[in-house]
């Protein structure tokens, strides 16, 4: 089944204006958005995990309308660019938020934060707050708080853009491995070109509110006839 | 870097001082004029009530102002609420009302039929001690409603989706991300709020009058003591409601230094 689709989606949210956009994750898919700041990107994402209704079209998220699922159940995971970690618990509570909201016993709360903490690498922060955490630290403790319910999708905001390069590589490693582990599609949110290319395998490119195309990271660099899309990507017009 | 000293800057010090000293002077007068009469006032069986009442009405006004305050602003800041506008106005208008026109408000509704038909049900407002906590939340209630809204507005709506997302319901995001994040606003506003209502006096007078060791509160004390010519008993007591105000400011002024310390270590590095 397919994890999300956009169909036909406009949305407009005070100057920017989100026009016919329609693409699909498939299972286990990484899929990045590519676009300069102000393309529309997190707007897009954030309609992914429904937070605006489209004004035309729809946006499904396993076949049904993303708004017609209460928050509660609609199994995504969302991480934005500067993590929002509940800034008055410590680490641990974080992560073990959505299985005490949902009221899972105590001790299977610690096991499942023990073994998540272990996969990346973590246990040594769970008691700290997020204020005393480095970036890395943050965007794996807000990563850790998403998988740990196990999400069908997975929403991701510029994930690594406030990381330094030995941090963003060792995080890549993780991200390409999380659909495996974790059985969840990934859309995440980029301005980097060799970020999206090395961790999605498709990439769709914004400008302006518009998907201007939608192409598998190998040929992401090829010349095409649209002169916006040759000109964002650095490439010479034919 | 050196900064030239002009004229402007001058003339503001000089304002500011001057106002300074003219404050400073007139709480001297009453502190000076006051103190003498200090050990009699707290011996004083009517003064020890109106402290005791006063304690009280606005202890409970303060409780009442916020278990109406917090669901008001949440309303305003965060529900898509029908006339939003309106009712905000509506809410925050008694902020720029006369006191006195607070109270008469209060003793016409209470004095109409829906008056008398709670008071046959053991409601007693009108010159009861049970009319002094309503007035004080009468007063009160658009003050808390306008810091709560801000607090709410200020407090970042992301963590409460976030919370969503990961299955929180509305009851829980309120009670385990939104109060906690707005705590010591709340605190805040709480002190400030029962500060106010211990020093309220125009819509109390009003709607309760004021009838010594019944409805005197510590600032009906200094009225009826100064109708009296007791000018050093209302002096004193004047000195009590300064001390329990400044106390109050002093404690909100701590807080609100402890949030805007916690604020600069909340943001990102």
């Amino acid at each position: 089944m397919i994890p999300l689709a956009f169909d036909q989606f406009c949305l407009t949210r005070g100057n920017m204006h989100i026009t016919n956009v329609s693409f699909a994750l498939q299972e286990q898919e990484i899929f990045a958005i590519l676009g300069r700041t102000g393309a529309g990107k997190t707007l897009l994402l954030e309609s992914a995990a429904g937070f605006y209704a489209p004004e035309q079209g729809q946006v499904l998220l396993y076949g049904t309308p993303v708004q017609s699922i209460p928050l509660t159940e609609r199994r995504i995971g969302f991480m934005y660019q500067d993590y929002a970690l509940f800034p008055h618990m410590t680490v641990e509570a974080n992560v073990a938020y959505g299985l005490r909201v949902r009221r899972v016993p105590e001790k299977e709360q610690k096991t499942l934060v023990e073994a998540i903490a272990g996969i990346l690498g973590i246990e040594h922060i769970l008691k700290q707050y997020p204020q005393t955490l480095s970036g890395g630290e943050r965007q794996r403790v807000a990563l850790a708080r998403a998988l740990i319910l196990k999400p069908r999708l997975l929403l991701l905001d510029e994930p690594f853009s406030s990381l330094d390069p030995a941090t963003k590589k060792r995080l890549y490693e993780e991200l390409e491995d999380i659909p495996r582990k974790f059985n969840c599609a990934v859309l995440f949110v980029t301005h980097d070109f060799h970020e999206a290319r090395r961790l999605a395998s498709r990439i769709g490119i914004m400008a302006n509110g518009s998907m201007l195309c939608i192409r598998s990271a190998e040929h992401l660099f090829e010349t095409s006839g649209n002169t916006e899309l040759n000109a964002f990507l650095g490439l010479e017009n034919t | 870097m050196k900064q030239n000293f002009s004229l402007f800057d001058g003339a503001s010090l000089l304002i500011a001082f001057l106002t300074v000293l003219f404050l400073t002077a007139s709480v001297c007068t009453i502190v000076i004029g006051g103190l003498p009469f200090l050990s009699a006032a707290f011996r004083s069986a009517e003064v020890l009530f109106s402290i005791r009442l006063s304690l009280i009405t606005s202890t409970i006004s303060t409780l009442l102002c916020f278990l109406v305050g917090i669901p008001c602003a949440y309303a305003l800041a965060r529900c898509r609420m029908p006339l939003r506008n309106l009712c905000r106005l509506i809410l925050e208008l008694p902020l720029s009302l006369p006191y006195l026109v607070l109270g008469l408000c209060l003793l016409m509704m209470f004095s109409s039929d829906v008056g008398k038909m709670l008071k046959s049900f053991g409601i007693r407002v009108i010159f009861e001690p049970a009319g002094i906590v309503m007035a004080q939340w009468m007063v009160n209630i658009p003050f808390v409603i306008r810091l709560m809204r801000t607090a709410l507005e200020e407090l970042d709506g992301r963590l409460e989706f976030i919370a969503g997302t990961l299955g929180a319901s509305r009851w829980q995001r309120f009670l385990t991300i939104t109060l906690p994040l707005c705590r010591n606003s709340i605190l805040m506003a709480a002190i400030l709020t029962w500060s106010r209502a211990i020093g309220e006096f125009g819509a109390t007078l009003m709607l309760v009058g004021v009838t010594r060791m019944k409805t005197e509160t510590l600032p009906a004390s200094i009225y009826l003591n100064i109708s009296t010519g007791d000018n050093g008993m209302a002096m004193a007591s004047a000195i009590i409601l300064l001390a329990i105000s400044g106390i109050a400011l002093l404690l909100s002024t701590l807080l609100h230094r402890r949030t805007a310390s916690r604020m600069e270590g909340a943001s990102p590095s």
